[in-house]
């Protein structure tokens, strides 16, 4: 029996057609995530990572090639995948509570179960005291929070992270990033996020994956052994960083 | 297809005055103006700036209401447009709200319904008025047909403007719940059209009072509308300006109660409140 939360990604394309041509917005993407790991998609915008999470979490089937969760292909969206989005879409007429127990509207779960997994959730990110608020009485920082909370009640296998503090400001963003790492290893629940922030990959994740637009591939693979929590300071950490932004093209060969 | 049905009338503003003006100023300011106005109205009657069989002094206008509360029966014919006003509105409301979230949710049902409608809705209450009469009579359930067509519209159109307007991405967030189409509806469509309905109720609601007064004033024996027409054609100015402040004052009721259900359901809602 496979531990749960194992991601595999085989030979998966998707094209999009757009006046007649066809586009190929991903390339032979090719995957594996061990379960409980930390995965980071890293990128210019437009090489296909946002792409590549809507496929993992079943809101766009129309792909080639296999995307396996436990061995199984992912079929449509389902609870087990869970997905924090950059705008935390917290719904405006739900309280903080009501919006993280909407994630557990479809389990097959008793009252009691549902109420004290949401309560533990809203502990869990820090956010007790709020359950009653209002989505436009929380700050950004705490709205993120509060979708970290609803992408993970169902406990799901897998969380997949879009660029949830991409639209933070950045004290918030490190504040969050610290949270997050807390967060997941509490959890242990695979977590695969998407970003355009390099230092953040390597602050939080076991492996980086870079990605190329034209078409969307994957071009490198940095696995990171730093013990955490990571000093973004350190050495290490500068040229891990400097090397990644290099594979990006962000930074001229020249001034490495 | 899709703009078949494209008149908006949610140009009326959606957002409330606040309740504590934020400028300083106590809410009583707002009685100022018509405190001018009374005090002007005394002024011209009293001083016989206009002649007193066409503007009787406000204390001629107040002995009218109570003779027409005592000796007429005035409290009857409010009651009976009241009743025709509330029965025309729930029905129109009402129908408005399930044939809009049926147009609205379903392209088909649009196609089917919109060019019906929107001919329908080219021809003014007004007008259709006479054919109903024919058909249905003096009595209050002509004007129940014409009220309900009155409201149907800005709530029809509201509704189905309203649902069209949910975010996409609340679609892909209801999906990554894994919602039925049930709970779609219940818990995501309802709550984002919410605001935009009660446009349309506040508009279709101004819009009702307004109409039996005239529908009562076109037809029938009953009602204020035909108080205020009758005394128009008798010269009882004072009747007259006695129904005329009622309307007035309804009106105003009937506005801030919808205000208060609109406060209420959108609490969840922080828009500007002006400054």
């Amino acid at each position: 029996m496979m531990e749960q939360g194992s991601l595999r990604l085989r030979h998966v394309g998707k094209q999009y057609q757009v006046k007649g041509r066809t586009l190929d917005v991903l390339h032979d993407i090719n995957l594996d995530v061990e379960p409980g790991s930390f995965i980071s998609l890293v990128g210019a915008s437009g090489c296909g990572k946002s792409t590549l999470l809507r496929l993992i979490v079943g809101l766009d089937a129309a792909f080639r090639g296999r995307i396996l969760l436990d061995g199984e292909p992912i079929q449509g969206t389902s609870l087990r995948r869970g997905i924090v989005f950059q705008d935390h879409r917290l719904l405006p007429w739900l309280t903080l509570s009501e919006n993280i127990g909407l994630s557990l509207e479809n389990m097959n779960w008793p009252r009691q179960r549902k109420q004290d997994a949401v309560h533990r959730h809203i502990e869990l990110v820090g956010l007790a005291g709020f359950e009653q608020a209002y989505p436009y009485q929380l700050s950004g920082g705490m709205a993120q929070r509060a979708a970290i909370a609803r992408g993970l009640v169902s406990e799901p296998e897998i969380l997949l992270l879009d660029e949830p503090l991409g639209a933070l400001d950045a004290l918030t963003r490190i504040r969050l990033q610290d949270e997050l790492l807390r967060i997941w290893q509490a959890r242990r629940v695979t977590m695969i996020l998407v970003t355009h922030d390099v230092e953040e990959a390597v602050y939080l994740s076991d492996r980086v994956l870079v990605m190329q637009p034209h078409p969307g591939r994957i071009t490198q693979e940095i696995a990171l052994d730093l013990p955490r929590p990571r000093d973004r300071a350190s050495p290490r950490f500068t040229e891990i960083r400097q090397r990644i932004l290099r594979d990006m093209g962000a930074v001229p060969a020249l001034a490495a | 297809m899709d703009g078949s049905i494209s008149l908006t009338v949610a140009a009326l503003p959606a957002d409330a005055p606040p309740s504590v003006d934020k400028a300083g100023l106590p809410i009583s300011v707002g009685a100022l103006l018509p405190l001018a106005i009374l005090s002007l109205w005394e002024l011209a009657s009293h001083l016989r700036w206009v002649k007193p069989v066409f503007l009787p002094t406000p204390e001629k206008t107040v002995v009218a209401f109570f003779t027409m509360l005592t000796q007429q029966d005035f409290l009857l014919d409010f009651l009976a447009s009241i009743e025709i006003v509330l029965q025309g509105f729930i029905y129109g409301a009402g129908l408005g709200i399930l044939l809009g979230a049926a147009a609205g949710l379903s392209r088909a049902i649009q196609r089917i319904l919109g060019p019906t409608l929107d001919g329908v809705r080219q021809i003014p209450a007004i007008a259709w008025l006479p054919l109903i009469v024919l058909w249905l009579g003096i009595g209050p359930l002509a004007k129940v047909v014409i009220i309900t067509k009155v409201v149907f519209f800005p709530v029809f159109l509201n509704t189905l403007q309203g649902i069209r307007g949910v975010p996409k991405d609340y679609i892909d967030l209801s999906r990554v719940l894994t919602l039925r189409r049930w709970q779609f509806i219940r818990r995501i469509i309802i709550p984002a059209a919410t605001p935009s309905i009660l446009v349309g109720v506040r508009y279709g609601a101004g819009l009702a009072w307004a109409m039996v007064v005239v529908a009562e004033g076109l037809s029938g024996m009953q009602g204020i509308g035909y108080l205020i027409f009758r005394a128009q054609a008798l010269l009882l100015t004072d009747q007259l300006l006695v129904c005329m402040v009622i309307i007035g004052v309804v009106g105003f009721t009937i506005d801030r109660g919808v205000l208060l259900l609109e406060r209420h359901l959108l609490r969840w809602k922080q828009g500007f409140e002006g400054n």
